[in-house]
């Protein structure tokens, strides 16, 4: 009876745990700017990502459903969608699973900006390829604001429009990525 | 054979003012479609009135139907605010169902993102916008529904 009594205990006081680790929003940002000097028309943002961050593990994954992302233009996030660009019926989302590599030089208890290499795998229109990058973390208080930008080629993803070869849309777009952390 | 361009010359001549024709209306036309813009949400009629909960939950009981339903429509959600959550410098309204944690998130257009700022959590509240689907989150482990270009409905 004790046992168990004290295996629950420690199951809670784990979960607990894990609950004050991870954080976890609704609101990111993902930013794509494949503009060129042709065609400033092909950029869009997502403003409905979920994303989360595990201040213990330096777990770090996102999820952006590829139709939320809003143009200016209609035409333009039509061709966004279709099977010649990213296909969002055949592959809907768009995902980055990862790990903060220098986790000991981000101290989440102490407030100030701190640089992080994230690595992991991007998953975009069904093809994964391993992608590292740098990240801005700022702690502030109990709010982790996240944000990082680095450049994918479209071909590595198999995204091969004809507007790419025309030179309308960059071949290695830059992609953004903000989130606040609460 | 001076005699014979004279008598082609009008020819070639309604041929050139054909093609010219041709290419300007062509150029009129890709102008016109490439800096189109998406018209104010609140402004445009929507194919379907729904109630929050009952819209989350045709998406969870069967999810490509309601997809296919939904996508890409102007739809107009009748429901309560339950988190007001900042994205980017602007904000974005979710409703959610308590019991499956599923839920509905609205991002607003660039002129509607003051109304949007003074909801409050608990607020009854109509919103129109563009539907973009629903998928089925492995970080929350569970559905979630999104709408871009969001207006409150008056």
């Amino acid at each position: 009876m004790k046992k168990s009594i004290l295996f629950l205990a420690l199951a809670t006081a784990a979960s607990v745990s894990f609950a004050q680790t991870k954080k976890i929003t609704t609101s990111a940002t993902v930013s794509f700017d494949a503009t060129t000097k042709l065609d400033a028309l092909p950029k869009g943002d997502n403003k409905t990502v979920v994303a989360s961050i595990d201040t213990k593990t330096g777990g770090v994954a996102f999820e952006s459903t590829v139709k939320s992302f809003s143009f200016a233009n209609p035409k333009m996030q039509e061709h966004f969608n279709s099977a010649g660009w990213m296909d969002s019926d055949k592959f809907p989302t768009a995902t980055f699973k990862g790990k903060i590599t220098n986790l000991a030089d981000v101290k989440f208890s102490t407030d100030g900006t701190y640089s992080a290499t994230v690595t992991g795998d991007l998953t975009i229109h069904g093809v994964t390829k391993p992608v590292t990058t740098k990240a801005s973390i700022v702690v502030s208080g109990k709010t982790i604001t996240t944000t990082s930008d680095f450049a994918i080629a479209l071909a590595d993803y198999g995204v091969n429009g004809p507007a790419i070869g025309a030179g309308k849309v960059s071949t290695d777009p830059k992609i953004t990525v903000s989130a606040e952390f609460k | 054979m001076s005699e014979q361009k004279r008598k082609r010359s009008p020819w070639i001549k309604r041929i050139l003012i054909s093609g010219l024709v041709l290419l300007v209306a062509g150029a009129v036309v890709i102008y016109l479609i490439f800096t189109q813009k998406f018209s104010d949400t609140s402004a445009t009629k929507a194919e379907f009135t729904v109630s929050a909960m009952d819209f989350l939950n045709e998406f969870q009981k069967n999810d490509s139907l309601a997809n296919k339903k939904y996508t890409e429509k102007i739809i107009t959600v009748n429901g309560r605010v339950t988190e007001t959550e900042a994205a980017d410098t602007t904000i974005n309204i979710k409703m959610t169902d308590s019991t499956t944690a599923a839920y509905i998130i609205f991002a607003f257009q660039q002129q509607h993102l003051a109304e949007a700022k003074q909801l409050k959590v608990g607020d009854s509240v109509s919103i129109k916008g563009s539907c973009s689907g629903g998928v089925h989150s492995d970080i929350l482990e569970t559905e979630f529904v999104t709408f871009k270009r969001c207006a409150i409905n008056k």
